[in-house]
Parts: C-alpha cells; sequence; structure tokens
C-alpha cells in the first residue's frame, strides 16, 4: 500500500514535471517565434525605410537631371541643334486681349458652332426600331 | 497491481537529472541577470550600442517660376578593399575603368597595392595592409549602379549628399556654393544657410557582431528635419538672357568687367543680376577670384552723367526750378557762395540757355552743376545721400561696400561742378541702379531684395518677403517730371537716340565716366553705363548696363555706343515676356495671345 502510494506520488510529479517542461518549452518557443516575428518585421521596416530612402535619393537625382535639361541655356542649344527654329514672339505676332478671356472664348466657341453649324444643318429622322 | 512506468531506479535517477539541469539553469540565470547583470549589461552596451546620425538634406534655391538653382543628390565615393580581390574578376577592370573614366594601368595599380611600405623617415612606421583605396572621388547613383552590376568583389562605394548646380553658371554670384568641406561660402547659399541646412536626426539601435543593425532594438528614433526651399525673385529666363548679353558686351568690346541689373520698378525685386567674368558653379574651385566677385555690389565706380538726376530731382523737388527753367550752359565759369568756380566741359556748345529737361537729356555737366549750386552743399549732398549712395543699399550678401561720398565739410572748391555730373563720387553699380530705381517707383527708394519666398520640405509657405522700402526721397510729381525727363534722352534730340523701340515709352540716362588711373582721368579707359526703366509712364522694370573699360572697335566706349544697346535688346526680349503693352494702352492691363506664324 504505502509501496504503491509512494509511486503514484512519484508518477504524478513526473507528470507534472513533464506538463510543466511542455509548458516552460512551448512558452519558450512561442517567446522566440515571436521575437523571431519582431526582428523580422523591424528588418522589414529597416529595409523599406532604405527603399524609401533610396527612392528619395533616385528622385533627387532625376530632379537635378530634369532641371539641367530644362535650363534657357540647354533649351537653345537644343533648339539650335535640332533645327526647330523657335523664337521669340514678335510685337505684329500679338493680339492684346483687353476683355475677359472666357467671354471671347465662349463667343468664338458659339460663332463656331452657331456660324458654320447653321449652314450644314441637315435635320435628322428617326426611325422607329433603327439604331442611333 | 500494476508497478506503474516508474517502478525502477532508473526512471528516478532521469529525474532527479531533469530536475538538477534545471537547478543548473536556474542558478546560471541568477549569476548572470542578478549577481553580474551590472557589468554584463555595461560591457553589452558599449559593444551592441550605437547611435547612427541620419543627415538632413539641404533645402533647394529655385528661381521665382520653381526652376532649381542648387539642390543636393547624392554622390558615391568609389573605393577598393584589395585584400578580398578575386582573380576571375580581373576580365572586368577594363569595363570597370572605361565607366569610372579612370586609365587601366592606375587602376590596376590601385589593384595590385595590397600593402602600404613603411614611411622610412619615421622609425615607427610599419608596413601596412590596404584596406581601403579611392577610386572615384564621386560618381552618381546611376553610374554607382553600373559598376555593381559588374560585380567585382572589393569594390563598393559610400554615399554623402553633395551639392549641386544644374544650371551652371546661370546666376553664379547670386546663388554662391557651399565649398567641398560643406561650408556655404558666398551667395544665397551662405545669406539663407539658417533657412536651407536642415537639422540632423539620429537613432539609438543596437548592432550585431558583424557591424550590422539590429532593427528590433531600436530606442529612439529622431528623424532628420530637411532644410527649407528658398525661393528667389530671380528669373532663370530674364538672367539667361542679361548672362547672354555680357556675352556679346564681352565678345564685341573685352571690357575688365560688366554688370547688368534687372529689378521690378514697384517692388524693387530683383528679377537678373549678372556679372562679366562670371564661373560655373559646378566647378568653382577652378575659377579665379576675379571671376568669382560680384562687380555690381563690390566695385566701386564713378557714376558719370546717369548721377545727374540726384541734382535735378532735388531741385525740382525743393520747388526751385522746373523742367522748363533755363540755364545758360556756355558759361565756362561762375560765382558760387562769393568765390568763382570753374565748371566742367560739355561736349556740345549750345545756342540757346538749356532747360532741365535739356540739361538731363543732353547730359550738360554744367547745367548739372548749376542744378547742385542752386540746392546748395548740404542739400544736394542730402538728396545723393537719400538716393542710396554713400551708404550699402541692404543687399543681403556679403561683400557689399559703400561707396564713397564725402560729407560737404571734406569738399574741394571744385566738387560743386564735379560731384553733380558723377564725379569725385564712387558707388556700386547696385547703388546707380536703385537710384534710378527711386524715379521708377514714383519717389521712394526700395531695398533691394533677392528672396521672395522659404518653404518647407513638403511645399508649405514658411515666410513670403515682401517689397521693403528704405525711404521717400522725392514727391510722386517730381518723380514723373524726371521720368519724362529721361524720356527724352531715349528719342531723336537725347543722347541715346539708337535705343528708340518704335511704340514704348523708355526712360533712361546714358553715363561716360573716365576712369582713374595712376591718380590722372584718362581720356582712354571709361565706364560706360546706361541705366533706365520703362514704360515712363508706368514703369515695370529697371535696368542698368554698366561696362568697364571697353574697347570698341572705332571711336570713345560712349554709354550710348556700348551699353545703351544691351539695354534695348534686353527691354525687346522684356516686352512680349513680361507683357508690357506699347504706350498707347500701357495703362490698361491686358493679357497675351499670340498669333500668326513664327517668322
Amino acid at each position: 500500500m504505502n509501496k504503491t502510494g509512494t509511486q503514484a506520488f512519484v508518477n504524478q510529479v513526473l507528470i507534472y514535471t513533464l506538463v510543466a517542461i511542455c509548458l516552460s518549452g512551448s512558452v519558450g518557443l512561442a517567446s522566440v517565434w515571436m521575437q523571431q516575428q519582431i526582428a523580422a518585421t523591424s528588418n522589414s521596416i529597416k529595409q523599406l525605410e532604405m527603399r524609401t530612402a533610396e527612392l528619395e535619393r533616385r528622385r533627387g537625382e532625376i530632379n537635378a537631371d530634369i532641371a539641367a535639361e530644362q535650363s534657357p541655356l540647354r533649351l537653345e542649344q537644343r533648339n539650335r541643334a535640332w533645327n526647330l527654329g523657335l523664337v521669340q514672339p514678335t510685337e505684329q505676332q500679338i493680339e492684346r486681349v483687353y476683355e475677359s478671356p472666357e467671354r471671347r472664348l465662349a463667343r468664338k466657341r458659339n460663332d463656331e458652332r452657331f456660324g458654320v453649324e447653321s449652314i450644314s444643318f441637315t435635320p435628322t429622322r428617326y426611325v422607329a426600331g433603327g439604331s442611333r | 497491481m500494476s508497478k506503474g512506468f516508474a517502478s525502477n531506479y532508473r526512471v528516478v535517477l532521469l529525474a532527479i537529472g531533469v530536475l538538477l539541469t534545471f537547478a543548473g539553469v536556474g542558478t546560471r540565470l541568477v549569476f548572470l541577470h542578478v549577481i553580474d547583470r551590472e557589468k554584463l549589461v555595461r560591457h553589452i552596451e558599449e559593444v551592441r550600442r550605437q547611435i547612427v546620425v541620419e543627415n538632413a538634406v539641404r533645402g533647394d534655391i529655385v528661381d521665382r517660376r520653381g526652376q532649381l538653382l542648387a539642390t543636393s543628390r547624392t554622390m558615391i565615393e568609389l573605393g577598393v578593399d584589395p585584400q578580398v580581390m578575386r582573380p576571375q574578376d580581373e576580365a572586368k577592370w577594363p569595363e570597370l575603368a572605361r565607366l569610372i573614366n579612370v586609365p587601366l594601368e592606375k587602376l590596376t595599380e590601385i589593384f595590385n597595392t595590397k600593402v602600404r611600405s613603411a614611411d622610412p623617415n619615421d622609425p615607427e612606421s610599419r608596413e601596412r595592409l590596404v584596406r581601403w583605396a579611392r577610386l572615384c572621388e564621386e560618381i552618381p547613383e546611376s553610374l554607382y549602379d553600373r559598376v555593381r552590376a559588374l560585380d567585382i568583389k572589393g569594390v563598393y562605394g559610400t554615399s554623402a549628399y553633395r551639392r549641386t548646380y544644374p544650371q551652371g553658371r546661370l546666376a553664379a554670384h547670386l546663388v554662391g556654393y557651399v565649398n567641398k568641406e560643406g561650408t556655404p561660402a558666398t551667395g544665397i547659399e551662405h545669406y539663407a544657410d539658417f533657412y536651407l541646412r536642415g537639422q540632423n536626426g539620429w537613432r539609438e539601435s543596437e548592432k550585431d557582431g558583424r557591424q550590422r543593425e539590429m532593427a528590433r532594438f531600436r530606442s529612439r528614433d529622431v528623424p532628420a528635419t530637411n532644410g527649407y526651399s528658398v525661393m528667389l525673385s530671380i528669373d532663370s529666363v530674364i538672367q539667361s538672357w542679361v548672362e547672354e548679353e555680357l556675352d556679346a558686351i564681352a565678345a564685341e568690346f573685352s571690357p575688365d568687367n560688366a554688370v547688368i541689373i534687372v529689378s521690378d520698378a514697384a517692388t524693387g525685386f530683383l528679377l537678373a543680376l549678372a556679372n562679366y567674368p562670371t564661373f560655373d558653379l559646378n566647378e568653382f574651385n577652378k575659377a579665379p577670384m576675379e571671376a568669382q566677385k560680384n562687380y555690381a555690389i563690390s566695385s566701386q565706380i564713378d557714376p558719370g552723367s546717369t548721377f545727374k538726376i540726384v541734382a535735378a530731382a532735388g531741385a525740382i523737388n525743393e520747388g526751385l526750378v522746373t523742367r522748363s527753367t533755363r540755364f545758360d550752359c556756355n558759361v565756362a565759369e561762375v560765382v558760387y557762395n562769393g568765390k568763382p568756380r570753374r565748371l566742367m566741359d560739355d561736349d556740345h556748345t549750345y545756342d540757346h540757355p538749356l532747360t532741365v529737361e535739356d540739361i538731363i537729356s543732353r547730359s550738360s555737366n554744367r547745367g548739372a552743376a548749376m542744378l547742385a549750386m542752386a540746392l546748395g552743399d548740404r542739400r544736394f549732398y542730402e538728396y545723393a545721400r537719400a538716393f542710396g549712395f554713400g551708404e550699402k543699399t541692404g543687399f543681403p550678401l556679403v561683400g557689399e561696400i559703400n561707396g564713397r561720398l564725402h560729407d560737404p565739410k571734406q569738399w574741394s572748391g571744385s566738387d560743386i561742378t564735379r560731384i553733380p555730373a558723377g564725379y569725385s563720387i564712387s558707388a556700386t553699380p547696385l547703388q546707380i541702379h536703385y537710384g534710378m530705381g527711386v524715379i521708377a517707383s514714383g519717389g521712394v527708394l526700395h531695398r533691394p531684395q533677392i528672396i521672395s519666398e522659404v518653404r518647407s520640405a513638403s511645399g508649405e509657405l514658411v515666410y513670403r518677403f515682401g517689397s521693403n522700402v528704405a525711404r521717400r526721397v522725392i514727391t510722386n510729381s517730381t518723380a514723373q517730371e524726371i521720368a519724362w525727363s529721361l524720356q527724352k534722352v531715349v528719342s531723336e534730340e537725347g543722347t541715346a537716340s539708337n535705343i528708340v523701340i518704335p511704340g514704348y515709352q523708355l526712360a533712361g540716362k546714358t553715363g561716360t565716366a573716365q576712369k582713374l588711373i595712376d591718380g590722372r582721368y584718362s581720356s582712354r579707359n571709361h565706364i560706360a553705363s546706361f541705366s533706365g526703366f520703362f514704360p515712363a509712364s508706368a514703369p515695370r522694370v529697371v535696368i542698368t548696363v554698366i561696362v568697364d573699360n571697353g574697347k570698341p572697335r572705332r571711336g570713345v566706349a560712349y554709354g550710348r555706343a556700348v551699353a545703351a544697346p544691351s539695354f534695348k535688346r534686353i527691354a525687346e526680349k522684356l516686352i512680349p515676356y513680361l507683357d508690357i503693352p506699347p504706350a498707347d494702352s500701357a495703362a490698361a492691363p491686358s493679357l497675351l495671345a499670340s498669333k500668326g506664324l513664327r517668322p
């Protein structure tokens, strides 16, 4: 009886120990996995930051190149090299508009619409069942 | 009855073993975390902790249309660790040499130099392994990508922000530069450094045994604040025309130096300012000092006849004369303050007394002297000071000088006859320009403004600079009177009859001053100038052209021949660009629309 009771106690201790080991192992594994995930996420963020910084640098480089290409000196060189013949407008080519440009454009559009279309106006006949 | 699985002593032994192991681990943990904690933590902090500085990007300098004048870009310093080079990469060396534009022989020598020999003069020096040797000081990142694509082991670069000037020499004296040490040396780079430089950030974290940052241990992260962008009032297009004009002047007249200034008549904001000689900002270290000098603010010249507006404006403003008051300019000597004073010679004799308007349009030295005498020494001096002569204009860039205008107590007997004609006085080109600006602005002296806005890196407006009026010098009606007189200069009767633009009211004053060489005024060396504005009835721009010691192929370097034509050419370009309408519609606001084909 006593022997049996001792064995049962040892069994219980062993079982509890094994359970404790399993639990602590699980907690340990979970902790390591969590740390690993934190590290992976941190590294991913770091990579993204580095990529963003690199893109910013590239953007700066491209902006500088664009600015250099748009400089008046370079544009004039291109104008000559490609024989574009671009020059400033002369006074004779300039028409100064002293009225509202919106009104002027609206009147021009209306003149074109009503003036031109009224000449070539042909009435449309709609037929039942026909396609538009 | 079952004995169970722990019935023999070996199981008990195993259990004891496991418990002892746990006890051992626990004991070790107690040592690590409690007993030796302080020592270990200190050691770890020393070895693993790192503070990484995050460099702020210097702000851009842009013109008034947002065109980049100065910006920062990453440049790579390319180097090599000869110790880790692989023999199989040797075939790629010629391609690398071609990419970075270094002779293959030199590259091979660098790659093969693996040991740095000891200095024979230093007994303590020893041979050292070369772990880094520079291949190229600066290459752009796009080129670095191609270098990396070659995959030559040991060749690597370190990046750093470098200042670059996409427009090259455009507005070089205004923009200034940051030198190789990263110190802003001149120009706006120096003046607006407070706005441009930004503030570095820093990050506290830990590193592993291979010096790599362990991002998960970042404890503090203070991001860098990039510098603000500074917007100038300069217009790249106008600046480029002005510099082209200076090139033309240099080619035709070979002057010692020349300056052209263009500003907004109403606000005093500079639209362009250029000097000859000039330099490329990207190669500032190769430019001689005389090319880097900003003559517009740091050279002093006799203003010559452009100064005659001071005596005329003062006399009209005080009500002593009107535009039609006449003076006999044929007399060679007058009595002033009880003493006879000999007047400077005029180029012409006149068959009738000249009106004040004629004195300006025909540039009579004697007439100007008589107007100054009408004012008296003190009042004339005060008007000259009020026009901005003899004091700094307040231009923000370093190097500006005062010019020279002595107090009347120090004047000699002849000074009252010479100063009104622009002699015995020295001024900077910028003072002459803003002196003319007083007439164009309706009587007020503006302080030169060059920065129009400051914006944050994200584009938000931080500060907007406005017009800065130093003082009112003359009344608006006086300014109009002088403006009409100056308009006559650019007419068939005036000294600048060669620059008339049909339909446009140009106003200005020619100037030709003899240069003082070895204490004597030279009859062969002149400073030619033209300062004016247009349209006279509603001034939009003020333009000043000054050519120091120009050498025309024929004749004397008069202002009308050397400087005035440049004024005209620039004005012709500005008319369509700034939408300046002809005289008959000068007062009405207009919108531009082009029509017709290109000529």
